[in-house]
Parts: C-alpha cells; structure tokens; sequence
C-alpha cells in the first residue's frame, strides 16, 4: 500500500515521520528514567491501514503467536484517537522485577502496566502535539486484553472506521526481556485535523 | 488564552464550585490552590481552612506515598496521571450516597491528575478530579457475582447438583497430573445402579429420578471433605478418592455397597431397593494418561456386573 | 574556501530544518545523504569536512557511520543530531568520537553555540 492515495502527502508523511521521531525519542527518556534502564527505540513507521487489515497489522507488530496484554488509551482535542500500548506476557514479568516487585498481584500488575503505558502514550502523544502546536487531553488507561493471541486483539467487524492512520513505536530494554509496541490509531475523521496541523508545521519551515 | 468575559468567568467559577465532581489543585509545595464544594462537603474541610496549606497536613489518611508519587510524576513528566478505583478503591475516606445499598464503606473514586503549564510550558500546579463511582463499583461487584454463580452452576448436574461429567473429568485429569508430579496415590470408583431401567419401568421415571437424586446425596455424604463426586453417565456415578491405595478403595467401596442394599429409597409412599456395582482402580506409575485410570475402574465396573452385580472388584 | 558540510538524516524535513539552523554567514558548501551508505560515500570523496549525523535511519545507522568513520581515520568532526535524548546515547556517541550532541528539534543558537566551541566558526 502506498501513502500517496491517502489523504496525506509525501511531504506531510516525511514531517509527521520527523515529528514523531522526536517524539518518541521524547518518550524514550520519559520510560528510561522512570525504569534506570537504556532504552532502544525503533525507527517509528506510519502507516494507513484499512479495518479489514488491523489485526493482521497488530499480529505483524508483536508476531502472530504471541500472547500480549493490551492498555489502551483515549487522546483528544486537536488530534483525537487512541493509543494502544502491548506488552508481550514474558515482557510484564521481567518490567515487574524490573521496578522492584518480588511478587505481583494482578492488580498491581495492571497499575503498573498502566503507569508505563500512560508514561510512553503521553510523552509521545504531548511531544506530537506541542510541535504542532496543540494541547491534548488524555482518558484514563484502561485493561484492553490481557493474554490474548494478538491476532485476536481487534475484531475487524466491530471496528466503526475504514481507514485509520497507524503509527507504530517500538521499545526495548538492553539485557532485558522487557518490549512495549505503542500503536497511535487516528480513525479516518481525524487525518484531515492532523493534515491541517501538519501544513502548517511544513509552512512555518 | 484570550481574557473572558467576567459573566463567563463568573460562569466557570460557579460551575468548579457546584459541579459534581471533586476539584481541587496544588502547586509544587502541594499547598492547596483550588478547593471545590465538592471536596468541603465530602471532606468536612472548608476551603477557607484548607488553601495555601500543605494538603497533608489536613488529611492524614491519604496514602501519602502514592499521591505523591502520582503529583510529582505529573510535574516531572508533564502529562496526566490517573488512579483508578479497580486498583485502588479511594483516595480520600468520603462517604458515598448508598449508605443502605452500598455494600461498601467508603466512595469509590476515579481521579485524573492534569498538568498546568504556564507559558513557558513548565507544570506549576496540578489540577485533580475526582469523580464518585461508588455505582459502576456496586454494580460490577454485582456482575462478578453473579458470573462466579454461573459458573458454578456450569459444573453441576443439574438434576442430582453434584459434578456433571465435564467437571469431574477435570478433577480426575488434575488428580492424576498431581500424583504423577509429586507422588502419592490416587483411587477411582465407578458406582452403577443395578437395573435401573427396571426401577424406571416399574415405578415411573419421576421414581427413577428421586432414586438419582436420594442415592447422590447419600453418596456424596458417606465421602470424605477432599473427594469428589460427581454423575458420569445416567446412572452411573464416580467417586475421585486423593490419597487413597486400592485397599482402602475397596474398604470404601464395600462400605457403600453394603449401606445402599441395606436402606432402600423412599418415593411416594413405596420403598425401592437399590443396589450398585462398583469397580475401583488405583493410579499405577505405569499409567501415562488420566484416560488410563477411568478405563481401569471402568473394566473393574464391567467385571462387577459379570459376577452378579451388588459387588466390588478391582482393576488393574 | 567554503566549507564542505555534510547533512545526513532519511528525512528531508529532517535535513531541511539543519540546513536552516546553520549560520547564515557561514561559508559553507551543503552536501545531503539520506543514510548511512551514501554519507559515507561522500566522505571518502571529500565532500565532508564537518557531518551533521542523524543515529536513526534505514539501510546504515549513526553509530554505524561513526564506528566506519572511526576505521578510517576519522577525518571530520561529527556532530551528532538525534531524537535520542536519552544521556547514555549522547554517552555512547560522544565514546564513538562524536564531537557534539544536539537535540531534535535543532535550534540555530545551539548549532552557533557548537560550532564557536570547537572553533569552526
């Protein structure tokens, strides 16, 4: 699939590449302090992908058989969608010992799944915006699946868009298991509000 | 942000202060700074005692370390931060407005930590709601019961109320995977009603159904706290027996026999004798699959009914 | 003589906003590379005295670039632009024989500051 057909430019693709590129290097610091741990970043990808697809696309990012637990996120204002943040299961264990925990019960688990989701989602999501000079609001994260196939993370008939915008983020921890996905969705509606955003990112250049 | 006009300001003022949601906001000392209604009724601390003092100071009870935590991630990071009352019931001891219904002792609370930049993009003050979920709690709590109830009933027969099939599949399964892990023994009983098909013919299938029934009770009352019974097939019952050899198997199995020919089953007026075959078998090291178990006790079942029935043999 | 300036970064954005923030009153003669193969290439040709080096990028990466850099004798000064901003990777380069960090965005008063320091300017 090609960007071209999309409603975004090659040229807005490139700046929205940039953009969150820093952005990411942003949230990268935000998860490195927080866990003392250097973190690996990916270089991001952006991608459309059409409902049909999504899954297999969440299947293709973690790998098919993994089994993953799953924190999403609401973002809105300027830019509205929502961010997913998957853990592989051997990936939550190692972040447990990681912050010190012995032993975990599953609700100190999920919060402390949800601080490093809400730590990397909003490190990313605000250094998105303040480039484009928006100021976002966020939802609490919330417990999407946990310990699921990733191809069954979405079903693709109860996905209420055709086309969405994904921009796909990885972690990682040297000599650990640790590994995060951060998936950002904007369903259709709002790519026209980031393209906006991103021209007049690309004309103040 | 552009300036607004004073009746708007007038408005958002009135509107943070009556709303029905707890509002309040600190600044990096967590001196207070913003003190809803909200907060005062529900913490019986008035907003002119509270602002400009250490919130802490005023509320001992708070779980310090957590919202300290949560405040200063907020300065440090710039982004919200939010609890949950799944993870962690309240915050603030209030009391919520189901004081017969509840079920609970305090309210349950959402809050959500936001950021307040000024200009220069720094965080200066943090901003909490707190929203009362004491209803959405009740009512999932509510939900959970009632699906551990549904499950439960899941694994019954539903006309005896002892384990169906499905269930005591997964119990010998386990049982066999625990003595294979850690050692052990482990005993099946299969127990058959004899000619049952005549009690259905003579008395009626309501009969032959108070005769399940009567018998399972029975059954299950004659076994000790760690067994398990349950119905395997129309008349046919199994009693998982941990921590038991084949000699006491059978010393159990005898027992049964001989106690269900002697009291016979009460229905409608008539006493209906009942006698039943059993075959037991105990796990051998031998064995690689719980199947293998079942299939002994069952061939011991099929032997007891060749000798006569009313009798017990053993499988190997 | 102007200065051979070598801009590498896989975003042409990227590269744009660099070549914005140099001084304008900067002899220079700009060079572009979109990854880590092509900037090479251009060094060896001798069209980089001073490198502009993103570490992200497709094909060959930053760190790459300077561990070639560093076999062959490392004849520029390198400075490095990355998102990155972790203190570790601005450890990492600068053990690599990067002269300088700067943080993405760049800012035209940061790159003067790094040019002034190490005397290019």
């Amino acid at each position: 699939m090609t960007m071209n057909n999309a409603n975004l430019s090659i040229e807005q693709i490139d700046a929205l590449q940039e953009i969150v590129n820093i952005a990411m290097g942003q949230a990268g610091d935000s998860l490195a302090r927080v866990l003392n741990s250097f973190v690996r970043l990916s270089v991001p990808r952006i991608r459309l992908i059409n409902s049909a697809q999504a899954s297999q696309c969440i299947a293709e990012i973690v790998g098919d058989t993994q089994q993953i637990t799953a924190v999403r996120q609401s973002f809105y204002n300027k830019l509205c969608g929502e961010a997913l943040t998957l853990f592989s299961s051997e990936g939550c264990r190692d972040l447990a010992t990681l912050m010190g925990h012995q032993t975990l019960d599953t609700e100190t688990e999920k919060e402390l799944l949800f601080d490093i989701s809400n730590i990397l989602v909003g490190a990313c999501l605000n250094g998105i915006a303040e480039q484009l000079g928006a100021d976002l609001s966020f939802s609490a994260p919330s417990l999407m699946a946990s310990n699921v196939v990733s191809s069954q993370l979405l079903s693709p008939d109860t996905l209420p868009w055709a086309y969405a915008l994904q921009v796909e983020v990885n972690f990682s921890l040297e000599q650990h298991k640790f590994k995060s996905h951060l998936i950002i969705m904007l369903a259709e509606d709002a790519i026209t509000a980031l393209a906006d955003s991103l021209n007049y990112f690309i004309e103040a250049i | 942000m552009d300036a607004l006009p004073p009746a708007v300001t007038s408005l958002l003022d009135f509107l943070i202060d009556r709303i029905n949601i707890g509002i309040f906001a600190v600044n990096r000392n967590m001196e207070c700074t913003l003190w809803n209604r909200f907060m005062e009724s529900h913490s019986g601390v008035a907003s002119a005692s509270v602002l400009c003092k250490n919130l802490f100071q005023f509320f001992d009870e708070l779980p310090h370390k957590i919202l300290y935590h949560k405040i200063n991630s907020v300065f440090i990071l710039k982004n919200f931060a939010f609890t949950s009352w799944e993870q962690r019931p309240y915050l603030f001891k209030f009391r919520h407005h189901r004081p017969v219904t509840g079920g609970v002792e305090y309210m349950y609370q959402d809050c959500t930590f936001i950021p307040l930049k000024d200009p220069a993009g720094e965080v200066q003050q943090v901003c909490v709601t707190l929203i009362d979920v004491t209803d959405t709690a009740v009512y999932q709590k509510m939900m959970k019961e009632a699906m551990t109830s549904l499950a439960e009933a899941s694994n019954r027969d539903g006309l005896t109320g002892i384990y169906n099939r499905r269930c005591i599949e997964e119990v010998i399964m386990k049982e066999c995977q625990r003595v294979q892990r850690y050692g052990g023994t482990l005993s099946l009983a299969f127990i058959d009603l004899d000619r049952f098909k005549e009690i259905n013919d003579t008395y009626g299938h309501l009969a032959g159904d108070d005769v399940l029934r009567i018998t399972s009770t029975f059954l299950n009352e004659s076994l000790r706290q760690i067994d398990a019974l349950g119905r395997y097939g129309g008349e046919e019952f199994v009693a998982v027996l941990p921590a038991t050899d084949i000699e006491g198997a059978y010393i159990v199995a005898e027992r049964l026999c001989r106690r269900l020919a002697d009291i016979p089953v009460h229905h409608n007026e008539i006493d209906i004798r009942v006698t039943a075959s059993v075959g037991i078998a105990e796990w051998q090291p031998t064995m690689s699959r719980y199947e293998d178990l079942i299939k002994a006790a069952d061939q011991a079942l099929y032997q007891a009914k060749a000798d006569g029935r009313n009798c017990v043999r053993r499988g190997t | 003589m102007a200065t051979p300036v070598l801009v590498v970064d896989d975003s042409g954005m990227s590269r744009k906003l660099v070549i914005k923030s140099l001084p304008a009153d900067w002899n220079v003669e700009i060079h572009q590379a979109s990854n880590g193969q092509e900037a090479l290439a251009l060094y060896r040709e001798g069209k980089a005295h001073v490198i502009f080096l993103d570490l992200t990028m497709p094909v060959m990466d930053g760190f790459e670039v300077l561990e070639a850099l560093k076999r062959e004798g490392f004849n520029a000064f390198v400075i490095v632009i990355s998102a990155d901003v972790q203190p570790k990777a601005q450890e990492r380069v600068k053990e690599l024989g990067a002269m300088a960090f700067l943080k993405k965005p760049v800012k035209a008063d940061e790159v003067l500051h790094v040019l002034k320091e190490h005397g290019l300017l």
